[in-house]
């Protein structure tokens, strides 16, 4: 006979306020198997643990239920005390009646009503639990980390400066991301590509760091501490270990008006390319989509001209398949182009541009090497118009969030421009200024101070060209809204940042869930910041959600130091809440009847065959066997099987159906 | 006819096969019955005319049937589909059974050794239902969700649990069905309104895409329900939902254990 104790907690006021908690110890001890009901103020406390720990000896429990949080709470703590008392974990149970019920309804009788069967399901599937052990599972102390920007070399050189391998992976054919396109960076104004630039090399020097550039990840399959990744590289059609980057062929590369990824259009690159020189590696990728050569079979300049006969049009893109114990995506962002705006022109003014290609205006190795020139005739613009705010606060362009380097980067933006210009005007039109962070507020007042950029609070309703000048009208609500039409030279959108391309593709392919703009979900958004809700992969940077360099790195360290408390042993132990093939007697010796469907369910490909064996090594039966390292013990399986031969530890169907039945 | 019965003789004979599963004369008439024939004499009495409709690949998986030998069976289109079902789902290994493939029409019999072979051999056999059943499940259809659910009540409630539906399902070879499960005790055990229903929802769902629509369930119940419609509509479903149509082929998938990329979410709002 079961002897089951019942422990209700008031979490302070937060249960106990709508609850009536004496009423529902009062009530349990009805329930046959009961032996023992008592509340407490605070159950998690020590002294509230405590109870739980003297009534497992005293009465002598073989079942324990909390009712108090949710177990993503406290189910840890509970059972750890049970485990202090002789009591196996896994036969305490937690009731949650306080999201579950004292949270979200009014103080009632129905109210303390529901807390009570809550509880009294919970006992019947206490009555029926067994004693399990935990699982214990090989760590692989390689890191894979997804993606090449800021984020993703802090969250490499971390691990791998702590001896642990890691496998890089870049997109693009460089690594570098956002951060190498910035001009000068807030609030210090200190060169991004000087800051930036020797991290990169750094990547490549590491001898820990395997670095897959141009290539992108195809899938990851496997749980914590034991993925497996498929990473495609994409065909370069230059061979790496003959190139010596001595840039011969793109200097030759007849096609030489295609416009700059890394300049954002403002500039041209040929079809063989590096993105930047500074570029990591220094080794260049044929652009199929423009090379003459993919195109029309003429040509092959480049493989005349390499001195290493390094060019290789014949190249396939090649899947490599890496062991990694943790996965940090630090996948980045993109801004919304300018064409994202109507009252703005559509983006068919080409001298509307978004803040990050004023980063490139701005910028040394930039197209215009560092003068602000504006695109349409290279002129030195004398009025440059500022709209912070461009898309991001705005839900009516469904982008309600903001997006917070805005503000920084657009005083920034007017700053260099001035620094430059001294004689021209920079208008900034803003919304609020969210300066929030170590000096920020204090470079926003040098920006209008010092520099004498011109704030105007208020928003830009249109822009249009007239007489070869931007025409900008806007209001300013400081002075009551009065109208204000600006003729600008340059307009410099400080557009929203987004989720970038692909983003959603690669959050199902990692099992991770992300928001309604595609930021990847955090596993809590205080707590748990750089954890998602699968266990190994981690977060960081803007993928997450928008953040400055400082907040990326931040994150990103903080990333890598998860994926090192899970590098730091050898072993992990899991939750043994995994599914289980049954066994019977002869002639039977398994109910299953070895149709392998779940095989195919399995999304973890945690289902395999084993054969049952007769004493003189006779097969007897093929059945399902499931991997218990591999099982998630999501249940997949065990709603398909038909003749229910197969089982979740922990969730049994007899447990979850005797919880049914109970109500 | 003879064409088959002397196949029979020759695989007998030769030794291929212990014993052949086909047709012989019922108790009048009107009715065919399965024979097992083990002696080539014995081939005399098989029989192969329009009474002979039974889907005989239910009889391949029975325990009893499995201790006689290798097997050759007499097998109508579809039973060549369930036997390719089956193999999709483990139960049949290529080569373990021989079929004798008989055209739709009634009259050539070929012998199909492998499962490529019976893949060819079912390819372009359309199957579906009788147009007496045509015109029930279109009433059927035509009935308002309160009709429809009051009609299936009324149905079920003649359902006296002899599980002959189950027995002569060729799809459902479980060795312990979850109705011989108490732990939990998932349906009632006693014929009543309620576990009739239960019974019948949980054999669909179970049948769901992969019922050949042989009929046989509906032909084996002693109180007439047309069971075969509420699986064949299902089958429908999975086809229109999946494309994915049972018996097409030994490496078949099924839809209900697969997830693509590609697949409807209407159900999602």
């Amino acid at each position: 006979m079961a002897r089951i104790g019942v422990f209700v907690c008031h979490c302070g006021e937060n249960i106990a306020g709508t609850v009536d908690c004496p009423k529902v110890v009062e009530s349990m001890m009805h329930i046959p198997g009961v032996v023992h009901a008592v509340d407490y103020k605070y159950m998690c406390s020590d002294p509230g643990q405590r109870m739980v720990r003297d009534a497992i000896r005293e009465h002598k429990l073989t079942g324990v239920v909390v009712a108090a949080c949710s177990p993503r709470m406290h189910e840890p703590t509970f059972r750890r005390a049970c485990a202090e008392a002789g009591l196996n974990p896994f036969l305490c149970e937690i009731s949650n009646i306080r999201e579950h019920c004292s949270w979200v309804h009014e103080k009632s009788e129905a109210t303390t009503q529901k807390a009570i069967d809550l509880v009294r399901v919970m006992v019947e599937k206490v009555k029926r639990n067994r004693e399990l052990q935990p699982i214990s599972v090989p760590v692989t102390k390689t890191a894979l980390v997804l993606g090449g920007g800021i984020a993703g070399i802090q969250a490499a050189l971390d691990i791998a400066n702590c001896g642990h391998k890691v496998v890089l992976v870049e997109r693009e054919p460089s690594i570098g991301g956002h951060m190498a396109q910035l001009s000068e960076t807030f609030p210090t104004l200190d060169c991004s590509q000087c800051i930036m630039t020797p991290r990169m090399v750094e990547v490549a020097q590491n001898e820990n760091i395997t670095l897959y550039t141009y290539s992108e990840l195809e899938s990851l399959d496997g749980f914590i501490g034991n993925f497996k990744a498929k990473i495609r590289m994409k065909a370069r059609s230059v061979d790496m270990n003959l190139c010596t980057g001595c840039g011969s062929c793109y200097q030759k590369c007849p096609q030489k008006k295609i416009p700059s990824e890394f300049n954002t259009g403002l500039g041209t690159r040929t079809a063989i390319y590096t993105p930047f020189l500074q570029a990591v590696p220094n080794k260049p990728v044929i652009d199929r989509d423009n090379c003459l050569y993919f195109k029309k079979g003429v040509c092959k300049l480049c493989e005349k001209v390499c001195p290493t006969k390094a060019i290789k049009y014949d190249q396939q893109d090649e899947i490599v398949e890496v062991d990694v114990g943790a996965v940090v995506v630090a996948t980045g962002y993109n801004v919304l182009n300018t064409g994202f705006f109507p009252e703005y022109g559509y983006g068919k003014y080409k001298d509307v541009i978004t803040g990050l290609q004023f980063e490139r205006l701005a910028s040394a190795s930039g197209p215009t090497s560092g003068e602000i020139r504006r695109p349409s005739d290279g002129k030195v613009p004398e009025t440059v118009v500022f709209v912070a705010c461009s898309g991001s606060r705005d839900p009516a362009k469904g982008l309600p969030y903001c997006s917070k380097v805005c503000c920084m980067y657009t005083a920034k933006h007017a700053m260099l421009y001035k620094h430059k210009m001294h004689e021209g005007k920079a208008y900034i039109f803003y919304m609020d200024i969210r300066a929030g962070g170590k000096m920020y507020e204090e470079f926003v007042r040098r920006a209008v101070e010092e520099d004498g950029v011109n704030y105007v609070r208020g928003r830009v309703s249109r822009i249009y060209e007239e007489d070869g000048q931007l025409v900008v009208k806007g209001a300013d609500t400081l002075l009551g809204g009065m109208p204000l039409e600006i003729k600008a030279d340059l307009v410099v959108l400080a557009t929203a940042m987004v989720a970038s391309p692909g983003a959603e593709e690669l959050a199902q392919k990692l099992h991770v869930s992300y928001d309604a703009y595609k930021f990847i979900s955090e596993a809590h958004p205080k707590l748990r910041p750089v954890e998602t809700n699968t266990a190994g992969v981690f977060v960081a940077g803007a993928c997450q959600a928008p953040k400055d360099i400082p907040e990326t790195v931040a994150q990103a360290s903080g990333a890598a130091s998860k994926v090192l408390q899970l590098f730091s042993k050898p072993e992990l132990m899991r939750e043994p809440v995994v599914a289980v093939v049954n066994r019977t007697a002869p002639p039977l010796f398994s109910t299953c009847v070895g149709c392998f469907l779940c095989e195919k369910a399995c999304p973890y490909q945690a289902i395999g065959r084993e054969e049952i064996k007769a004493r003189d090594g006779k097969v007897l039966k093929v059945v399902a066997k499931v991997n218990a390292g591999l099982c998630q013990g999501c249940g997949t399986c065990v709603a398909l099987c038909r003749s229910k031969s197969i089982d979740l530890q922990g969730f049994t169907n007899e447990q979850i159906f005797a919880e049914i039945m109970a109500l | 006819m003879e064409e088959l019965k002397n196949k029979v003789r020759e695989l007998l004979k030769a030794g291929t096969v212990q014993a052949v599963i086909g047709y012989r004369a019922g108790s009048d008439e009107k009715t065919a019955r399965v024979a097992f024939v083990r002696q080539p004499d014995e081939a005399d009495g098989l029989i192969l005319d329009p009474r002979c409709t039974d889907n005989l690949a239910v009889y391949l998986l029975k325990p009893e049937v499995k201790l006689l030998g290798k097997l050759a069976i007499v097998a109508r289109p579809t039973t060549a589909r369930t036997i390719l079902q089956l193999a999709s789902e483990n139960q049949l290994a290529d080569g373990q059974v021989i079929v004798l493939g008989v055209s739709a029409d009634g009259k050539a019999v070929v012998e199909l050794a492998s499962f490529e072979a019976l893949e060819k051999f079912v390819g372009q056999v359309p199957a579906g239902l009788t147009e007496e059943e045509k015109v029930l499940l279109a009433k059927i259809e035509g009935m308002s969700r309160e009709e429809r659910w009051a009609f299936w009540q009324s149905e079920f409630a003649r359902c006296i649990k002899c599980y002959a539906c189950r027995a002569a399902c060729p799809m459902c070879y479980c060795s312990r069905c979850i109705v011989e499960s108490n732990q939990p005790q998932w349906i009632p055990v006693s014929p009543h309104d309620e576990g009739n229903l239960e019974w019948h929802l949980v054999r669909a769902m179970h049948l769901a895409g992969r019922c050949l629509n042989c009929g046989f369930c509906a032909k084996a119940c002693p109180m007439g329900i047309p069971l075969n419609l509420l699986t064949q509509r299902l089958a429908e479903e999975a086809k229109a939902a999946f494309g994915a149509v049972a018996g097409g082929s030994a490496t078949g998938e099924y839809a209900l254990s697969m997830f693509k990329a590609d697949d409807k979410e209407g159900f999602i709002r």
